[in-house]
Formats: C-alpha cells, sequence, structure tokens
C-alpha cells in the first residue's frame, strides 16, 4: 500500500430531464442543471447517492440516472472525469451556441 | 411521388394520437421508462447526451417542397433551426422536447410524413438508389418496391418486437447506389433470362461491430412473391434471432451462425409452408403504388444546351460545380445535381431551416418539385434542365449549398458522433472539419478524385466507416479520443470492408496521416483516371501503413 | 395473475398443474403435455405452457388434441410469442391461444392480430393498467397492413377489393 491515504474516488448523480431532455444533476434535494450545485459524494456517502438514483427509477420525472466519477479543479470546482460527461456539461464541442455552454454554464469545465 | 390515400392517412394520423396517450401515461407514471422506451424508439424518439433527439422518416430518401417546408417550420417552431440528414436518408432534429412531440408528429402528418418505425427493434425506413428513375442504368425504380415494402412493414403486428434493429435497401440499377450488400436485407431488382422482372434477395449484410456483407438467398423472386418471401425470413430472424446478447442479436449473426445455406433452406421451408395473401393481392397493390411514380413531363431537348455551355466557359467556379456535382440524367438535356451537404468546416449533413427552405423553392421551381436525400448525407434535385443549372446554382451559392466535392475528399460522411450521441466513444464532426479545412483547395481535390471518407465515432458505425474508401473509427482509449484508420471499403458492387492501417491515432494526428495517405495515393497511382479505392486494391493496404507515423527524416514541407 | 381479452377481465378457467389430475381443466408445462393427454378425462381440456423459444411445428401433430396454448412472454421487448402464435394459427391451431406474461396493453391490438385470444399478467401490473387502457389501446389504430387469424383485412386487400368493385360496375 502506497503511503499516505488516497482519496476516495469522487462522484456525483447524472441524468436528463423526463420533458426537455436536459442534463441534469442531483444536489442532494432535487435535480438541477447546475454542475457546480451538485453533491459530491465520497466513500460512505457514496450508497445515498446510490439510493436516490435507484429511487430516480421509480419516481421516473428523470431519465439514464448515472453516477459520473468527478474531481475538483484547483479551485474545487466540479469537473467530471470523462471527456464525454464534460461535453454532456457544455453541450455540442462543433455548436458552442448551444447547450449549457452558450448561457455561459460551466464555464470552468474544458474539453 | 406516393401520396397516402385515406388508409395510409387515417393510420398516420391514429398513430399520432396513439403516442399523444403514451406520452400522457409516461407523464403521469402508468407507463414506466422501461415501457415507454420501445414505444417512444418507434416513434423515432432517442434520449441522447444533451437532449432528446427525433428521427423523422423519408422513405427512400424522396420529398417535395411542401414536406421540406414543413420540416424548417418545425426545426424553426419546436427545435433550434437546424435538421441533419443521416447515412439512411432520414432527417434528424436534436432538441426536441417530449411534450411537444405529439404535435411535432402532427405537423408530419400534415404533409404526408411520420417518425414510425425509425427506431427501435422493428423494421426501419426502407433506402433505395437516391438515382432512382433518372439513371441511364436502371431496370426498374426502387421506389414503388421500396413504398410496398414501407407500407407492408409499419406497424407489423409480428415483426415490431424483434431482437434487433432491421434495415432494408433496394436498388433498381446494374451498379448499386444503395449498399444494398450492408444491409439486412438488400434488394436488387433485375430481369431474367427471358426478359422478366424480378428480385435477386440479399441477407445478412450490416456493419457495425461485426460487419458483413450480405448473402444471397434467391437469385430471382418473382415480384408478386415478394411480401410473402420477405415475411418467411422476418419470421425465421424473429424466431431464430439471439436474444441474449444485444451485439449479437442482428440477422447477419445468425446467418452466419448457422451458415447462408442452412438460413435459406429454413426461409424457403418456412415460405413455402406459407397461407399468406394471394399474391395477386401484393401484385395490384404494386401496380398501383408504381402509377404514382410515373416519369414527370419532361420537355424534349437537345442532350447539348448552349446556355449551359456558355455558363461554364464564363465562369471557372461554375464550370468546377458541374465537373462535380452532376449525374448524367437518361433524359437528353436533362440532369441531375447533388447538392453537398458537406460546407468545408461545418457539421456534415447539417442543414439550417433557411436553407431547408432555399432547397424547396429550387426544387419547386427547377427540378419538377422533387428532391432525394441520399444515405451519403447530400441532397439530389433529380430532374433540372441543363439549361437551368445556371440558375440553379446561383441560388445554391446564396444558401450556401454550392460546395463543388461531390464525392471527393471533402465530402465526409460522419455520424453525429459524441458531439450529440450518447452512444458515441470519440467525437467524429470535427475530424471531419478538420479534414476538410486541410483539403479545402477545390484544385487540390479535382487533381486526387473520387474518395470516400466515412467516420463513425463509436463501434455501432453509423457512419459506415467500414466501406469507406477511408474509413475512421473514434474510440475512447485510457480516456482519450483515438482513431483508428481503415482502408479498401466500398459500399456499392464488389462491396468490400475496410482493412486496418495499424494502431489509432491522435485527434489532432488524423488529418497530417490523411496526408500521408493522399500523398502516397499521387505517388502510385497509375494515373489520374485510377481512382483512390482502385489504387489502394491494386497496391495492397500495406503500401499505406508508413502514412500512419509522420516521415521521420523527410524535409518538413513549407508551410 | 389475472386474465383479460378484447372484451375485458375474464376468469381463468384453466389452473396451472404438472398432471392432469382433477382439475377441470389445467395447463401443463410442455415436458408433461403427453402425459397429460394420455391421461386426461374424456372432455377435460388441456392446455400447455410454450416457452417462447420452442418450434411452433413441434406441437403439429398434437395440436387437435390441445384446447389452449399459453405462450411466454418473458420480457416486453421479446416478440417471439407474436411469431409462435402466428405460425400456430397457421398451421391449423384452433384452440385458445394465451399471452402470458410481460405484455403490455400497447402489444393487445398485435397480440389479437397475430392470433392470439387473451391475455394473463401478473397482479401488480393489472394494477397500473387498469382494464380500461386494454380496450383503449384496442380502438386508437384503424386499418392494418396486414391480414390476421382475427379477421383483420389488409388495407392492401381493401384497396384491391375496392378496385375490383369498382370494375364490376
Amino acid at each position: 500500500m502506497a503511503i499516505g491515504k488516497r482519496q476516495p474516488e469522487a462522484v456525483i448523480l447524472s441524468a436528463n430531464a423526463l420533458l426537455d431532455g436536459a442534463v441534469v444533476y442531483h444536489d442532494g434535494s432535487g435535480w438541477t442543471p447546475h454542475l457546480e450545485a451538485a453533491r459530491v459524494a465520497r466513500g460512505d456517502e457514496v450508497s445515498a447517492l446510490e439510493a436516490l438514483l435507484a429511487a430516480s427509477e421509480a419516481q421516473g420525472d428523470v431519465v439514464d440516472a448515472l453516477l459520473l466519477p468527478v474531481t475538483p479543479d484547483a479551485r474545487g470546482r466540479i469537473v467530471p472525469n470523462h471527456y464525454r460527461e464534460r461535453i454532456r456539461a457544455l453541450g455540442p464541442t462543433v455548436r458552442r451556441d448551444l447547450g449549457p455552454q452558450a448561457r455561459g454554464e460551466h464555464r470552468h469545465v474544458s474539453l | 411521388m406516393y401520396r397516402y390515400d385515406e388508409f395510409d392517412e387515417r393510420i398516420v394520423r391514429d398513430r399520432v394520437a396513439q403516442f399523444r396517450e403514451q406520452v400522457a401515461r409516461r407523464v403521469d407514471g402508468s407507463l414506466t421508462e422501461e415501457e415507454f422506451t420501445p414505444l417512444r424508439l418507434m416513434n423515432g424518439l432517442y434520449l441522447q447526451l444533451h437532449a432528446y433527439m427525433l428521427r423523422v422518416a423519408i422513405p427512400y430518401g424522396t420529398l417535395d417542397s411542401r414536406q421540406m417546408r414543413q420540416l424548417a417550420m418545425i426545426a424553426d417552431r419546436w427545435d433550434q433551426g437546424y435538421g441533419h440528414f443521416t447515412t439512411r436518408q432520414n432527417i434528424q432534429f436534436n432538441w426536441p422536447k417530449l411534450p411537444d412531440v405529439p404535435d411535432i408528429l402532427a405537423a408530419l402528418a400534415d404533409v404526408e410524413m411520420h417518425a414510425i418505425q425509425t427506431s427501435g427493434n422493428c423494421i426501419r425506413n426502407v433506402t433505395a438508389d437516391h438515382f432512382a428513375g433518372l439513371a441511364a442504368d436502371e431496370i426498374e425504380d426502387p421506389r414503388p418496391t421500396a413504398e410496398l415494402i414501407r407500407q407492408w412493414s409499419t406497424l407489423h403486428p409480428e415483426f415490431s418486437f424483434l431482437p434487433r434493429k432491421f434495415k432494408i435497401a433496394v436498388t433498381g440499377a446494374a451498379r448499386d447506389r444503395a449498399a444494398v450488400a450492408v444491409h439486412d436485407i438488400g434488394i436488387r431488382i433485375v430481369a431474367n433470362e427471358a426478359g422478366e422482372i424480378g428480385y435477386s434477395i440479399l441477407v445478412g449484410g450490416g456493419l457495425g461491430r461485426s460487419p458483413f456483407i450480405g448473402k444471397t438467398i434467391r437469385d430471382f423472386l418473382p415480384k408478386a412473391e415478394l411480401l410473402a418471401y420477405l415475411e418467411a425470413i422476418m419470421r425465421v430472424y424473429n424466431l431464430g434471432g439471439r436474444r441474449d446478447n444485444k451485439y449479437k442479436a442482428r440477422i447477419k449473426i445468425l446467418v452466419h451462425e448457422i451458415g447462408t445455406e442452412a438460413f435459406a433452406a429454413r426461409v424457403e421451408k418456412e415460405f413455402s409452408a406459407r397461407n399468406g395473401p394471394p399474391a395477386e393481392v401484393d401484385a395490384a397493390e404494386l401496380a398501383r403504388i408504381a402509377a404514382y411514380f410515373a416519369p414527370p413531363a419532361y420537355q424534349a431537348l437537345p442532350a447539348v444546351s448552349a446556355p449551359f455551355e456558355a455558363a461554364k466557359a464564363r465562369d471557372p467556379a461554375f464550370a468546377r460545380f458541374a465537373a462535380t456535382n452532376l449525374f448524367a440524367h437518361k433524359v437528353p438535356g436533362y440532369t441531375a445535381i447533388t447538392v453537398s451537404v458537406k460546407p468545408i468546416g461545418k457539421p456534415p449533413g447539417d442543414v439550417t431551416s433557411d436553407q431547408m427552405r432555399a432547397l424547396a423553392d429550387i426544387a419547386e421551381h427547377f427540378s419538377f418539385d422533387e428532391m432525394r436525400i441520399t444515405h451519403v448525407q447530400n441532397v439530389i434535385l433529380p430532374h433540372v434542365r441543363l439549361d437551368d443549372v445556371a440558375d440553379v446554382w446561383a441560388a445554391l451559392v446564396e444558401a450556401g449549398l454550392a460546395t463543388p466535392n461531390a464525392g471527393l475528399i471533402t465530402d465526409i460522411i460522419a455520424c453525429p458522433g459524441m458531439d450529440y450521441c450518447k452512444l458515441a466513444t470519440a467525437r467524429s464532426i470535427p475530424i471531419a472539419q478538420d479534414i476538410a479545412v486541410r483539403f479545402a483547395d477545390a484544385e487540390r481535390q479535382a487533381l486526387i478524385g473520387p474518395l470516400g471518407i466515412k467516420i463513425s465515432g463509436c463501434i455501432n458505425a453509423c457512419g459506415h466507416h467500414h466501406v469507406g474508401a477511408i474509413g475512421i473509427l473514434g474510440l475512447d482509449k485510457a480516456g482519450v479520443e483515438n482513431y483508428q484508420i481503415t482502408l479498401g471499403g466500398d459500399p456499392g458492387d464488389g462491396a468490400s470492408l475496410g482493412e486496418r492501417l495499424g494502431p489509432g491515432v491522435g485527434a489532432d494526428a488524423v488529418p497530417d496521416v490523411i496526408e500521408r495517405i493522399v500523398d502516397t495515393y499521387l505517388a502510385v497511382r497509375a494515373g489520374p483516371g485510377e481512382a483512390f479505392i482502385d489504387t489502394v486494391r491494386r497496391v495492397g493496404v500495406d503500401s499505406f501503413k508508413p502514412a500512419l507515423q509522420p516521415a521521420e527524416e523527410a524535409p518538413r514541407e513549407a508551410a | 395473475m389475472k386474465l383479460l381479452d378484447r372484451t375485458g377481465w375474464k376468469s381463468d378457467g384453466f389452473s396451472r398443474a404438472e398432471s392432469a389430475g382433477d382439475a377441470s381443466a389445467v395447463i401443463v408445462p410442455l415436458a408433461t403435455l403427453d402425459v397429460a393427454l394420455a391421461e386426461r378425462r374424456a372432455g377435460q381440456p388441456i392446455g400447455v405452457d410454450l416457452p417462447n423459444d420452442s418450434d411452433p411445428a413441434d406441437l403439429r401433430t398434437r395440436q387437435a388434441k390441445v384446447d389452449l396454448i399459453a405462450i411466454a412472454f418473458p420480457k416486453y421487448g421479446d416478440g417471439r410469442g407474436f411469431s409462435i402464435a402466428k405460425a400456430l394459427r397457421d398451421q391449423g391451431f384452433s384452440g385458445i391461444l394465451r399471452a402470458s406474461g410481460s405484455i403490455i396493453p400497447d402489444q393487445f391490438a398485435f397480440a389479437l392480430q397475430c392470433g392470439f385470444d387473451e391475455v394473463e399478467i401478473e397482479d401488480a401490473q393489472a394494477e397500473r393498467q387498469p382494464i380500461g387502457q386494454w380496450l383503449h389501446a384496442l380502438t386508437l389504430i384503424h386499418g392494418t397492413y396486414q391480414d390476421g387469424p382475427d379477421g383483420s383485412v389488409s388495407v392492401f386487400r381493401r384497396r384491391h377489393q375496392e378496385a375490383e368493385a369498382v370494375k364490376a360496375a
């Protein structure tokens, strides 16, 4: 084992809203389009998010929920690890006028 | 063009009402998402990365100005002002909202369009040769057959919950322009020795994870027996296709696993046991449909058009367009124009609502009010007088639709890729854009000649990369986009699947690799008349392997 | 399980058992069908549970003796049962065809058109999808492009009949 404890992987819960299909994140009490409000879970906290994921399937107001690994950047802002999820947070990279990026959101996320 | 009668109209309208209720039941919870998903897919509604996506059927790619204007209206009213033409002759809208979709479907029904079965494990849009009805090598227009199959497959009670999606293509010409060899069922209209017209039936072609070229299981099927024969194939597949593994569920896997002969035997056994509708009903129906595809009222014109020749002599840009984007029409004095939807540096296959309206106006005025969407994501104006080509071109220039690159290296097919699609492992559109920008120079493109690049953003191969002369497959390599290059694919007659060149490269390297491939081709081709695909076949893919690596000691080219 | 047909909920006259036994009407597993047919009381209806990977042709020699075939639908998306039902009707089975398991109201019309007479679903599903939804689903689509053993007439045939009628007139 390496010396020094490794930070357990951080995850957030994301889905698409049923009605408009837009990307949403769970902030601990409900769904929000704002990535920065997403509740980050590590270690033991992850099971609570998993329970919310299972509940979301029964509730049906979001679709295709999943847990995303994230890493905070130097200023502590949430950045999804995988490039798919960064595209999902921004919008199509070939149409910067569409998606959250067009509203100036999630500027700290880059591909 | 086919026109709905009261029966067709009723079914499409009822389908809209049915879906409206299904949406309401989803929203109120009486349908779970698991139950709703196959239902919305069978109405063309996907959930993608950023939003829903609605895939609207354009049966065998044919539409008129009224329909194109309605698509433009839908884009403006319920979407973000643009649409995307696909490799199956359909159009996709990327931003509809679920509660609006029934209204969108109603607006489509107003112009005899629909989104029925454009997704889901059912029979999808039947595609056909985009030069149907005008090519000199045509034996018979494939579109009546495609329309017959469209109706027969619509809301088919037995075949709406297949192991997987099912794609049928029809060609009616000596040269296959519909890629029938890479469809679940490919149908070739053929003439036998007695001069009778019938069908040659291929099964088990397909791209995706495990690409296969289709196998002929019937050399000559009398026309009247088509639907009965298709039913036999579908029943064998529905019962025997794998249900345990989504990636092994296509008919191509069944044909491969039991063998072509065994598969054909099952079909013949099922076919001979049929007691379906009498062939006379189907034959009468095909004849009824065929009447809608009578040729337009062509004028009697000379083969050479003086205004056309003069315009070419006057304007080199027009001359270049005429050299690349016209297809020989069987009627003297006419031509078919390829409107390229591959403007340099823009997403392939995307059109704005303004462009849709411009196309509608042009088609209405100059092309007997008809357009075709091709499976390479371009638009055909099928019946244009040579006398009018210069005026059409001027209108296309104004609409930003006059790129003179039909079939050339910048006429790139790309799936939406990870910019839009949930299934993708990498982006494809930026790769297409970067390559197009690199090769933008029109003279260089003309020098290179026909070269089909096809890009898929994952192994599902919606960009048809397996049958690209140059194929590019985008994958995820340890969290970084990585692109595998294949060479030597061909979708038409003598269909072949591309061979991998070597390990994948990063996004930034792709245009350089393409340049080195092209440089190799130009250096070894037998002459300017030897197309890229033919050179690859002659010298072999191995000759191109060095192109993957930058030349270590070659002098750097001046920028 | 609850049972319905195109008129509404119905009580199930059949029970399930491993063998013919004393029941008034019984559905047995496929594996014990031959035994049940041999052991049945005179006039005792015998049904069989047919897994949906069965070959309908296997029942051809016995189908005249079978009163009911219950075809399994293990998952909504698994549509083999539709082909099995249609094939059974094509080969002359005239008894009751029951679709059993995961099938939703939106598939009901398809099921009837393939030759099913009735549908059997779990109680929990029946609660979520009351009979009104099932019956209503049948009223939504007018017209079909296929003939069916339920008497459906394809649009092709209707057009042909109309054209012939016009010619005769």
